[in-house]
């Protein structure tokens, strides 16, 4: 059967602006970005770039900070995903009960996750602040603190609270996850075991859990992925940098990072270098979420 | 002492509204602070113990010095800010309703076609849509800057619509080809057979039955064109085209600007996102869930 010209014409119209942008503002400027990553182009310096090869690599992976940075990267994501899982499995516990005003409680539980990154790291530096932040006022007025802290003075505390704003930000998406898999675990189960004398306990250990693996899969996929790209936050809670101001190292992740070798530095070479690092790095948790798109979207179909 | 059935589902009701509101502080605390501090006047806000958890004369007045003076500086006077405020909120409102207008078009076109037409290529450009989802995006960030400024398209509303769109492509079109999979397909085959073509299909059948995923992925995309923070950061240098989350950044930059001020133009910047989570949240959550939650 010969395909009708309309929809020939269909599929061009349709197709074409999506192929052309995707092929001109992600996949060629990808290319691009490579074989930048091979050249010592530097905007600081005023000469043509020269072919290096793989200088730029062996700069970075023989470079100390490259090495503290991706370490930094993953103590944030390796401290952000058991906290934020938790917190995401307690609540989607409570919320998975049967009480009068569930719906409700649950659309405000979920709202920081829709606040942009920026303004989260800002709300919470304000609560931490030093000088009159609330934190502070809290627990002065109950007496736990005899005087005023600077919560993110120390290095360590930096990244903890870092971590912390995260999982504020995020915990929202593996509840739903979370909740989504506990609706669907049929309540003939429980009743079973609770026939056979499983407390409540062993109910959650031996029937909840082996049944959410799936969706603690999901969660944890997209949550690496997430905490592993962390910038806005980190920008606006501990980064210190106003346009043009030095990043703080303490908190400086792989993305801060690249940012600043790029559009501080100018250093182009070896930020194209370090972004090819990074694709490597997050290349395998990714292929595992396309495929699982792509088998619903298509595969299935 | 033994409790009867109703005191029992008394007491559970009772510690699970005390595990509510546990959660619902932890969740909204933050956001409630910053606005009281927006409505604060600076000697409660700034006293030492801090004890007032709500001023007792709430003002708006640091929204209307945002808008109208720019922030203030601690010292006094005020930052050279005075129209990023009011820009930065133009700009904001134009770069997500115009991307996300867009991509819903380009989305709901391209979304029929992959759920009901065979076509050579199909799972080829699928794919590569989709793979951009899991891309770190400076790989392609870097260069494109490059590219932008060879347009002549840094620092202006229409490049950042153009990028922004890209970038959305990927989960506006899984979540239109899902949505439109799902209606069943019979509707149309009987169209079909009596002879409409594939444009008089998609607008009068396809349409009208995939309004609520339209309405889904313009408004997921409007979120996230709001919420973005690092797009901006890099292809924007002035008001002509700055959105609310780097003017946020610009007055915390400021190191001396006021913290009422902040927080105001904090509350601004978050207004938008918190309504549409509040009233459209349903919606919201389907598409930023990927279909993982029905």
């Amino acid at each position: 059967m010969r395909r009708p010209t309309s929809d020939s014409l269909y599929l061009v119209i349709v197709l074409a602006p999506i192929v052309l942008l995707i092929a001109l503002f992600i996949y060629y400027p990808a290319l691009d970005t490579f074989g930048q990553s091979l050249t010592n182009r530097n905007l600081r310096i005023r000469r043509p770039p020269q072919a290096v090869g793989a200088d730029n690599y062996l700069k970075l992976v023989n470079d100390a900070e490259f090495w503290e940075v991706t370490g930094r990267s993953f103590q944030v994501v390796l401290m952000t995903l058991p906290m934020e899982m938790v917190v995401a499995f307690s609540i989607a516990m409570l919320l998975n009960q049967r009480f009068p005003g569930r719906g409700v409680v649950r659309t405000l539980a979920i709202l920081p996750w829709m606040l942009p990154g920026v303004v989260n790291g800002f709300l919470w530096g304000w609560l931490l602040n030093g000088e009159y932040g609330a934190l502070n006022g809290l627990l002065y007025q109950f007496g736990l603190i005899s005087e005023y802290q600077v919560w993110l003075r120390a290095p360590e505390h930096q990244v903890f609270w870092v971590t912390v704003v995260q999982t504020w930000t995020r915990y929202a998406f593996p509840t739903i996850i979370l909740l989504a898999g506990l609706q669907s675990i049929p309540d003939d189960l429980f009743d079973a075991a609770k026939v056979d004398g499983a407390n409540a306990l062993s109910r959650v250990r031996f029937i909840t859990f082996p049944l959410l693996l799936p969706s603690f899969g999901i969660a944890l996929v997209v949550e690496f992925i997430a905490a592993f790209q962390i910038f806005d936050v980190v920008w606006t809670l501990t980064a210190g940098s106003s346009a043009g101001g030095s990043i703080n190292p303490f908190t400086k992740t792989l993305m801060l990072y690249n940012y600043e070798l790029v559009f501080r530095d100018l250093r182009v070479g070896l930020g194209a270098a370090l972004s090819y690092l990074i694709l490597l790095m997050s290349l395998a948790v990714g292929m595992i979420f396309v495929l699982r798109v792509y088998n619903q979207g298509v595969q299935d179909a | 002492m033994r409790l009867g059935l109703r005191g029992q589902e008394r007491l559970r009701l009772a510690f699970i509204y005390i595990l509510c509101a546990i959660v619902l502080i932890w969740a909204l605390a933050p956001i409630y602070w910053v606005f009281v501090s927006s409505i604060s006047t600076r000697k409660e806000l700034y006293a030492r113990p801090y004890k007032i958890w709500f001023p007792s004369q709430p003002s708006f007045e640091s929204y209307q010095t945002i808008f109208t003076q720019g922030a203030k500086f601690r010292a006094g006077g005020f930052s050279p800010t005075a129209d990023l405020m009011g820009a930065g909120l133009r700009n904001s409102i134009i770069i997500s309703v115009g991307a996300a207008g867009i991509v819903t078009l380009l989305a709901t076109g391209a979304g029929y076609a992959f759920a009901r037409m065979r076509f050579p290529g199909r799972n080829l450009i699928f794919l590569l849509i989709m793979f951009m989802l899991p891309l770190p995006i400076w790989v392609s960030l870097i260069a494109l800057f490059f590219l932008m400024s060879q347009l002549e398209l840094i620092d202006t509303l229409l490049g950042l619509i153009l990028i922004f769109v890209t970038l959305l492509l990927p989960l506006a079109v899984w979540m239109m080809t899902t949505f439109v999979r799902d209606i069943p397909a019979e509707i149309q085959d009987a169209a079909r057979v009596d002879g409409a073509n594939r444009w008089r299909l998609v607008y009068s059948i396809i349409l009208p039955l995939a309004r609520p995923g339209m309405v889904a992925v313009f408004l997921v995309s409007m979120l996230s064109t709001w919420n973005n923070f690092l797009i901006p950061l890099i292809f924007t240098r002035s008001n002509d085209s700055q959105p609310l989350t780097i003017v946020l950044t610009l007055f915390i930059g400021q190191y001396e600007v006021a913290w009422e001020d902040m927080s105001a133009a904090a509350v601004v910047t978050m207004l938008p996102p918190f309504i549409m989570a509040l009233f459209f949240q349903r919606y919201l959550v389907r598409g930023l869930t990927m279909g993982a939650v029905k």
